[in-house]
């Protein structure tokens, strides 16, 4: 169960930044930047949204003081840059067009025959755990460089759901997809994420 | 009857505990019988793991500097944007 409230330390963070308090900032902007521009990327374009993300920081200066702790200060903070990014596209009557009809990578469909089994059985690779995986400092570049290249819309439901770790419901409603739709950009991205984890153990490349 | 690519299809919703009994049960009856599928799971599995565990997916670092000079230029002089809908 993924909890939304505000534990101690949020607490602790957000009366210091409705005190004004200049460190606080600074620790909430690393804290929270990343998750933001998540969410503004589904809908913006990159320097469109970062222009939104800083816009945003700016507003929580002052509407901070009327934050009541109903969701976590994450949830909040990505809550209006959701409203103010569909607020932009509906202004300029754009959707957005999401690659969701197919569950299955093209990569890994390929490697199935006729009947369906495997032609090409994903390699049997070493059983080393994620955290090991992850202290491959090569691999951890290649992780990022692959994060980087997955479709706009896959990168940020990835993001919100599994490292900033938001509940799926509330990935929805930030980034307006079903439950269904969510499954499949979520279930499109692992698989990305599967394969270049098992090329760059079959050939130590990236 | 389940086949591989069927499996592949659900691989995500059998991880994330979103099969219905029914699904939960063609999933793990095949993945006694398949061992490839058992390594596709597993990596699969591995993969979600992974991607929890990066989540130091930073900003860009000139970003976040632009982000601390603009916060501290409002802060100094006292005023937030009220602009916009939030």
């Amino acid at each position: 169960m993924r909890p939304d409230t505000l534990d101690a330390p949020e607490d602790d963070l957000v009366s210091r930044l409705q005190q004004g308090d200049a460190a606080a900032y600074r620790e909430a902007v690393r804290l929270y930047t990343p998750g933001m521009l998540a969410v503004a990327r589904f809908y913006l374009d990159p320097a469109s949204a970062e222009d939104m993300v800083q816009d945003t920081w700016l507003t929580v200066i002052s509407a901070i003081q009327t934050f009541e702790g109903r969701a976590s200060l994450k949830t909040w903070l990505h809550q209006i840059v959701a409203n103010r990014a569909k607020n932009r596209i509906r202004d300029r009557h754009r959707e957005v067009a999401l690659d969701t009809d197919d569950p299955l990578d093209p990569a890994l469909a390929e490697r199935f025959g006729d009947n369906r089994r495997w032609s090409v059985p994903p390699s049997a690779r070493s059983s080393d755990s994620a955290q090991a995986l992850l202290e491959n400092n090569v691999l951890s570049d290649c992780l990022d460089k692959h994060l980087g290249q997955l479709p706009e819309h896959q990168r940020s439901a990835l993001m919100l759901y599994e490292a900033h770790q938001h509940r799926a419901e509330d990935v929805c409603n930030l980034l307006d997809v079903s439950a269904a739709n969510l499954r499949v950009l979520l279930h499109r991205a692992r698989q990305r994420i599967f394969l270049m984890v098992e090329g760059f153990q079959e050939t130590g490349e990236c | 009857m389940l086949m591989c690519k069927d499996l592949a299809v659900i691989a995500s919703d059998y991880i994330d505990g979103e099969l219905g009994t029914g699904g939960k049960l063609s999933v793990r009856m095949h993945l006694m019988m398949c061992r490839h599928c058992r390594t596709f799971i597993g990596q699969l599995k591995q993969s979600t793991v992974l991607m929890a565990a990066h989540s130091s997916q930073q900003a860009p670092a000139d970003y976040i500097a632009r982000l601390d000079e603009e916060i501290h230029r409002a802060l100094t002089q006292g005023i937030g944007s009220n602009q916009g809908d939030y």
